[in-house]
């Protein structure tokens, strides 16, 4: 099927559309948070705990307060209400109340006239600790403790959230299975490392008004804990989000040293920014768990999936941040993309005193899909079935539910194990490769938008935005969806000439600023190309509707008879009968002035009707297969990943260099977890929390890579678009791991896989794989 | 992260250099490149109140196969065509430094006294400090073996083997005057990571020279690292030989990124002079040196990897070296 079928030829969307902001980027005008200036702003420093777990017994400021410079310190007291992303789970407060739950808590701020001076003031602060013991072992937080991190922890335990579906019966199923693999994974935490750091600036002004501007993926929610902790009302916030450079999920929460920047500027009456070092963010950290996890998958004699059967015990660090929807991703986001009947599922999120994890780029579904991906590929073998056609067997169909009635409208699913199979050469190369060379697949399924979204009271759109026209032809289009480097703004606007017939330089969007860009929830779950392009899209419709009604009043056509083209609008079949984009638009502002056009979204009811139902459900899902190589020194354990064929269903690719890009970086973010990335802890303290020492893959380390963007365009997708933000990273990490199996025979069930694992993992091979391919 | 202050001297001859040695003894660096003191100090490790940069000494400029001033900048060196003829070992070894933009700022001097690494001394000061300072700056522990009195930070530079293995010589001007010694016997292999050369205070590298001999030795150098680039040796392996025939006359071994000082293992390679080197003779030798190092737990890869992975390097240096195959 065409994918293009079910919508009018496109002009703009569907080709590559290079960044409306590049040019300002690449020379270095675009203006981030740490390039704007207030007057008369002071520095914002944190003081942070070097206890991992301790009680606060003193505070002592009166010292540092003297010294000269210093305009205010602030401890945890003055602003204790609790907060946090998810409403059910308020357990941060903007720094320390009582007690510290990690190396780097906040415990104090201080406002200075510059950084030597706020330094002194923090090295003069004197804080009486009171040592507790400390967790950091997930399995000892999973168990009665002696000094519970939170009072909020499961009957005495540190488990922050637990989670336990049952869907189908497992046990009936496993006793009937002809094959059981179980494959245990460890993985190791990894950070987002986005490029650029952390960074706020607060100012409170006479009027009686706080202006925020941070680098925040989530704007909305930050608007809401500032108001909430610093019980000031919403209207008298104004947010603002300048560009931002990546996020990954680093910046999705809003965060107490954003809020501790707020309370220094009612503090202080001067502007104040706090912008972090490195150090500052790996501690603030909120990246992906450290994760144990236990799957067994059941298959019949042919291969059919009968029961997946998971544990994950998630390790969370000092806060809960999205921790709960983690506990469920990690079982839920197994639902797809293949079909399974019956599903058990136990998941643990503990707190340690470590810096808190949270939601990273693929959230919850990237470490237990590369056990599942991992377990997959030995039924594959067990079965001695192609793991292509063992996965083919076993696709989901469109239009289906899932045993946890996951509503599953699109996918292209197999046709993206055609296109990999084929381009790859796989049925050429796999098990047929030299001992030391490899390739593997690996395949992925994730969310196209959250469902639900966090705040749902009161019960409003996910997303809206506003179009807005004056008699100069620009449109300036209004939303708080927060590009964040992913090509967002481009997309919108995109959408908006597309719709309205302009060329894409009439459109501006504006700078989301609380004070006039209507709510979109923020970049997250992969939702603001689905969300924000279906509320951009009725938008356009909206003008273009103002804008035919004047131009039937200037042909004398009614509207049914017009058509919109690129700056013109004219009679059907009767192209030379028309009027200009300018014309119709200032007959259209006879009446009015400047036109208004709005449009909204909000996903559509879904979900069963139990505990946790809502968690993972989605409008679309995204889809994945990817072909990964391997050529491995046998003797040093390195190895390099020369060529990835990456297929992927985003429905329709509406910019086709973003998606490529997206998927590019998602390759080599999620080679950076296979091949080195790790936060590296001894006890509570991390020992690499600095870009040196945690190992992101350098550029020689990329493989070429093929995008095969063979989706379908999705049935409620704008355009037939679904997301490209999260799901392509998922599917390379197994598509390595089960290209190093096939090129030395090694399972390797635990990341990051460095060269001294390869060594021991050739090793310790059992005897049956010892001479792996004539090894 | 900011610099505190410090007040910066710049001589521009040798002598002026050793006079201000003389006035700050004990309260000053020498800067050469910046590249690892200047991050250092933004760490607050081990400051000085006075930097003297030895950017504009004449002595140290300038470079040629026979002799490069101290002051070379690695990026320039990887321009020199006939000096990367002349030592292929150096050539493999200056392009793994770091990065092109860190070679074009660091030199040659900045890469042989470049200070050890840990994981326990190269952190920020809040970092340290709530961990407890380590013998390294300011405290009194080693936080890698509790039970030693010593430091076991990681000599990390890539140029020091490489030099080693082509008999270069170190040509040091100190308060007392110039002496000579070759650049193996500028470590001290009694010492630790924080005494880790047998320059005396306020002793100054001011070039390195190469005996004629250093241009008839076939060469190599190999690197173990995490990343392709950016990262600091996790083991560099050089080895040389001069053959007559099959047979070596002249051979060496060195090794740095495993201890806290870079060493050359001639007692460990003397047997494979005079006799034809064979696989089983260089297995043997690589076996004894992957003996003979001794890896800490103080850099990303774990010791007992890199202990073997000593052995496979020098091996695969030394079948390099006899193949005369380039990199």
């Amino acid at each position: 099927m065409d994918p293009v079928s079910t919508e009018p030829k496109l002009r703009l969307l569907g080709g590559r559309i290079p960044y409306i902001e590049g040019p300002l980027k690449v020379s270095g005008r675009a203006e981030y948070t740490d390039d704007i200036k207030r007057p008369g702003m002071l520095v914002g420093r944190l003081l942070r705990s070097p206890h991992a777990h301790a009680r606060i017994v003193s505070i002592d400021v009166t010292e540092a307060r003297q010294i000269p410079g210093v305009h205010a310190i602030l401890t945890g007291e003055k602003y204790p209400t609790q907060f946090g992303v998810l409403p059910i789970t308020h357990d941060e407060t903007a720094i320390a109340v009582e007690k510290v739950r990690y190396i780097g808590d906040i415990v104090a701020a201080v406002a200075a006239r510059d950084e030597p001076t706020a330094e002194r003031a923090l090295a003069a602060v004197r804080i009486v600790y009171e040592p507790l013991p400390e967790y950091t072992d997930p399995h000892v937080s999973a168990e009665k403790v002696a000094s519970p991190i939170h009072s909020r922890g499961l009957n005495g335990t540190n488990i922050q959230k637990e989670v336990i579906q049952h869907f189908g019966d497992v046990d009936a199923a496993v006793a009937s299975a002809a094959h059981v693999v179980r494959v245990r994974g460890r993985f190791a935490g990894v950070t987002h490392a986005f490029t650029e750091p952390l960074v706020t600036i607060a100012e409170s002004t006479p009027d009686g008004r706080l202006t925020v501007w941070s680098a925040t993926q989530v704007p909305h929610y930050l608007h809401r804990a500032l108001s909430e902790v610093l019980g000031i009302p919403m209207h008298r916030i104004r947010v603002i989000k300048p560009e931002v450079g990546g996020g990954f999920g680093g910046k999705s929460d809003p965060l107490p040293h954003e809020i501790a920047c707020a309370a220094l500027a009612l503090e202080t009456g001067r502007p104040v920014k706090m912008l972090f070092d490195r150090e500052d963010v790996f501690l603030t950290n909120h990246g992906r768990h450290p994760t144990e996890n236990d799957v067994r998958i059941a298959t019949d004699a042919d291969g059919r999936i009968l029961a997946y059967d998971i544990e994950a015990l998630i390790d969370g660090g000092a806060w809960s941040s999205f921790g709960t929807v983690t506990t469920y991703y990690n079982g839920v986001l197994s639902m797809g993309p293949y079909r399974v009947p019956n599903f058990r599922y136990r998941g643990r999120r503990v707190y340690t005193n470590k810096p808190p994890s949270g939601a990273m780029r693929a959230h919850g579904g990237t470490n237990i899909r590369y056990s599942i991906e991992t377990a997959i590929d030995e039924l594959a073998e067990r079965l001695n079935m192609d793991p292509f056609d063992l996965r083919e067997r076993n696709a989901l169909p469109p239009n289906s539910t899932t045993v946890n009635q996951f509503r599953i409208t699109s996918t292209s699913f197999v046709k993206c194990l055609h296109a990999a199979r084929e381009r790859s050469g796989w049925d050429g190369k796999h098990r047929r490769l030299p001992y030391g060379r490899g390739i593997g697949l690996g395949c992925g399924f994730y969310i196209s938008g959250s469902n639900s979204p966090i705040h749902f009271t009161p019960k409003m759109p996910q997303c809206t935005v506003h179009l807005k026209v004056d008699m100069d032809g620009g449109i300036a289009v209004h939303s708080m969806q927060a590009d964040i480097g992913q090509g967002s703004n481009t997309l919108m606007a995109a959408i908006v000439a597309e719709v309205v017939g302009v060329e894409l330089d009439r459109v501006h969007v504006v700078r989301v600023d609380s004070d006039v860009s209507p709510i979109d929830i923020g970049s997250y779950s992969s939702r603001v190309t689905f969300m924000m392009g279906n509320a951009t899209r009725k938008a356009g419709e909206a003008m273009r509707e103002q804008l035919l009604h004047a131009a039937a009043l200037l042909t004398g056509y009614p509207t049914e008879r017009l058509e919109v083209g690129l700056e013109r609008i004219s009679v059907k079949h009767r192209p030379e009968v028309g009027v200009s984009y300018l014309e119709a638009l200032h007959k259209a502002m006879e009446r009015t002035g400047a036109l208004l056009a709005t449009g909204s979204y909000t996903s559509p009811p879904m979900g069963g009707d139990f505990k946790g139902a809502r968690a993972g459900t989605a409008p679309a899902y995204s889809f994945g297969a990817y072909v990964a190589e391997v050529d491995v020194d046998v003797e040093t354990g390195e190895y390099r990943v020369p060529k990835v064929w990456a297929a992927f269903d985003c429905g329709r690719a509406l910019n086709r260099l973003a998606v490529e890009g997206q998927i590019e970086g998602s390759i080599h973010m999620g080679l950076g977890q296979v091949m080195g990335e790790s936060m590296n802890y001894r006890g509570s303290r991390l020992l690499n929390p600095a870009l040196l020492e945690y190992k992101i893959p350098m550029p020689q380390q990329m493989p070429e890579v093929e995008c095969l963007l063979v989706g379908d365009a999705d049935p409620e997708g704008p355009f037939g678009a679904k997301e490209a933000g999260e799901g392509p990273l998922i599917a390379i990490l197994p598509a390595v791991g089960n290209a190093l199996y096939d090129a030395l025979g090694v399972r390797f069930t635990d990341l990051p896989i460095t060269p001294d694992r390869v060594v021991r993992g050739i090793e310790q091979r059992t005897a049956a794989h010892r001479s792996w391919k004539g090894a | 992260m900011h610099l505190d202050p410090f007040e910066l001297h710049r001589p521009s001859t040798v002598e002026e250099t050793m006079a201000l040695a003389r006035r700050y003894s004990g309260s000053f660096d020498y800067l050469a490149g910046g590249t690892d003191l200047l991050p250092n100090y933004k760490m607050h490790l081990n400051l000085r109140p006075h930097l003297i940069a030895l950017e504009d000494v004449q002595e140290l400029r300038g470079h040629s196969v026979d002799r490069v001033g101290a002051m070379t900048r690695l990026g320039d060196l990887e321009r020199d065509a006939a000096f990367l003829r002349a030592y292929p070992a150096i050539a493999e070894a200056l392009r793994e430094v770091a990065t092109p933009l860190v070679r074009a700022t660091g030199t040659v001097g900045g890469n042989l006294f470049l200070e050890t690494r840990c994981f326990f001394f190269n952190q920020s000061y809040f970092w340290r400090q709530s961990l407890g300072f380590c013998l390294k700056a300011e405290g009194d522990r080693c936080h890698v073996v509790p039970q030693k009195e010593k430091c076991y930070a990681t000599f990390s530079g890539d140029l020091a083997p490489a030099l080693m293995v082509l008999d270069a010589e170190a040509e040091i001007h100190g308060p007392d005057g110039a002496r000579r010694v070759p650049v193996t016997d500028l470590y001290d292999a009694r010492g630790d990571g924080i005494q880790r050369t047998h320059l005396a205070p306020g002793e100054l590298l001011v070039a390195v020279h190469f005996p004629t001999a250093a241009r008839a030795r076939r060469s190599a150098y190999l690197k173990l690292r995490v990343r392709p680039s950016f990262d600091f040796p996790e083991l560099g392996v050089a080895a040389s030989a001069i053959f007559d025939g099959e047979t070596p006359t002249e051979l060496a071994v060195a090794a740095g990124g495993l201890e806290t000082y870079p060493r050359r293992f001639d007692d460990l390679t003397q047997s494979l002079v005079g006799s034809p080197l064979t696989d089983e003779r260089i297995l043997d030798v690589a076996t004894r040196i992957r003996g003979a190092v001794r890896p800490v737990h103080n850099t990303f890869l774990a010791p007992d990897y890199r202990k073997k992975m000593a052995g496979v390097f020098v091996r695969r240096a030394l079948t390099r070296v006899r193949e005369g195959t380039a990199a």
